[in-house]
């Protein structure tokens, strides 16, 4: 009757005390705070905020750990890590300057940009019936050729291509000529590739021939194509302008470009072949 | 006589060769010469046409383009 006596007189004080709560002392034997005072005593390296941390854990906290990736497995700065295979990190080393993050298909790796652009691969004078260059090298995507100041013996006669000097009928080409207040078209299948133009027989910064021939993929061994564009003037000084485009129907990788002066003979100018990456 | 000749630029040695002509590309180069003053006769011949039906005609180039757009 004594606990009932003391529990009735503490009935204020216990009003935000369920019964349950009340419940969890059955079994006490002793004062809690001492009991909960002397374990907190025998794991002193253990805070309670620590203890707190293991709220939500689910499993075993080390085979847990043991699946996570190591920190240690990036040894330098700029490391990435990828995966060799499933489940399977591994590290790879930032790449030189300059380099990009490629990828043969199974794993990343650093690729090497390539210069790009045109390099010029030579400079040649114009003279004689026609000017070849060979032994073209063949470790560029397309070739540039760039003509300036080119003039004749003689007047108003075209320029000519051919590739490898191949006098087949394998060239293939259309185009336009804007010329004496008129557009006319061009084209033609023929030995050689012909753009229609004109030129002059002597020296002159203004009416000379200039212009540009792109032969593209020229290493392939499937037909190639080509485009090009001249200003021109012809011999009584009106100037035109021809574009054609043309497919040259060989398999043959090109090593050899010859500019013929259509049975003239070149005087003057410069051919500047670029290859291009 | 000014001999005829062609220029190779070897691109690998960087050597440029003035290479005289055999008497069969000579032969070619006379061909072409031939086959291209051809061509330029017919378009000298057409542009003569041209004019002396536009001079029939009496009317300029500009107005015959109008005449026909």
């Amino acid at each position: 009757m004594t606990k009932a006596r003391d529990l009735a007189n503490a009935s204020t004080a216990l009003s935000a005390v369920s019964a349950t709560e009340l419940g969890y002392l059955d079994g006490v034997t002793s004062a809690v705070q001492t009991q909960l005072d002397a374990k907190q005593a025998a794991n002193a390296n253990v805070s309670t905020t620590e203890l707190g941390y293991l709220d939500g854990v689910t499993s075993a906290i080390q085979t847990q750990l043991d699946a996570k990736i190591p920190k240690t497995l990036t040894t330098t700065t700029g490391d990435i890590i990828y995966a060799s295979g499933a489940n399977t990190p591994a590290r790879l080393g930032i790449g030189a300057a300059s380099t990009y993050l490629t990828s043969d298909g199974t794993v990343p790796s650093w690729g090497t940009i390539s210069a790009g652009g045109m390099t010029l691969i030579a400079t040649t004078n114009m003279s004689g019936s026609s000017v070849t260059v060979s032994s073209i090298p063949d470790t560029y995507k397309h070739l540039m050729v760039v003509f300036k100041k080119v003039y004749y013996n003689s007047n108003d006669y075209p320029i000519q291509f051919r590739f490898n000097s191949d006098t087949g009928s394998n060239y293939y080409w259309q185009g336009f000529r804007a010329y004496n207040a008129t557009v006319d078209p061009t084209g033609s299948n023929g030995t050689l590739f012909e753009p229609n133009i004109k030129t002059r027989n002597a020296a002159d910064n203004y009416l000379n021939m200039f212009g540009s021939f792109n032969l593209y993929n020229y290493t392939t061994t499937t037909p190639k194509g080509y485009d090009s564009r001249f200003y021109w003037a012809d011999s009584g000084g009106t100037r035109g302008h021809t574009q054609a485009d043309g497919t040259y129907y060989n398999t043959s990788a090109i090593s050899s470009i010859t500019v013929i002066a259509a049975g003239q003979s070149f005087s003057g100018g410069t051919m500047y072949t670029y290859g291009v990456s | 006589m000014t001999k005829e000749f062609k220029v190779e630029h070897n691109l690998e040695t960087g050597e440029v060769t003035e290479i005289e002509l055999t008497a069969e590309e000579i032969a070619e180069l006379s061909a072409l010469r031939a086959e291209t003053e051809a061509k330029i006769a017919v378009e000298t011949q057409k542009a003569t046409d041209k004019a002396a039906l536009l001079a029939k005609l009496g009317i300029t180039e500009d107005e015959a383009k109008l005449l026909l757009s």
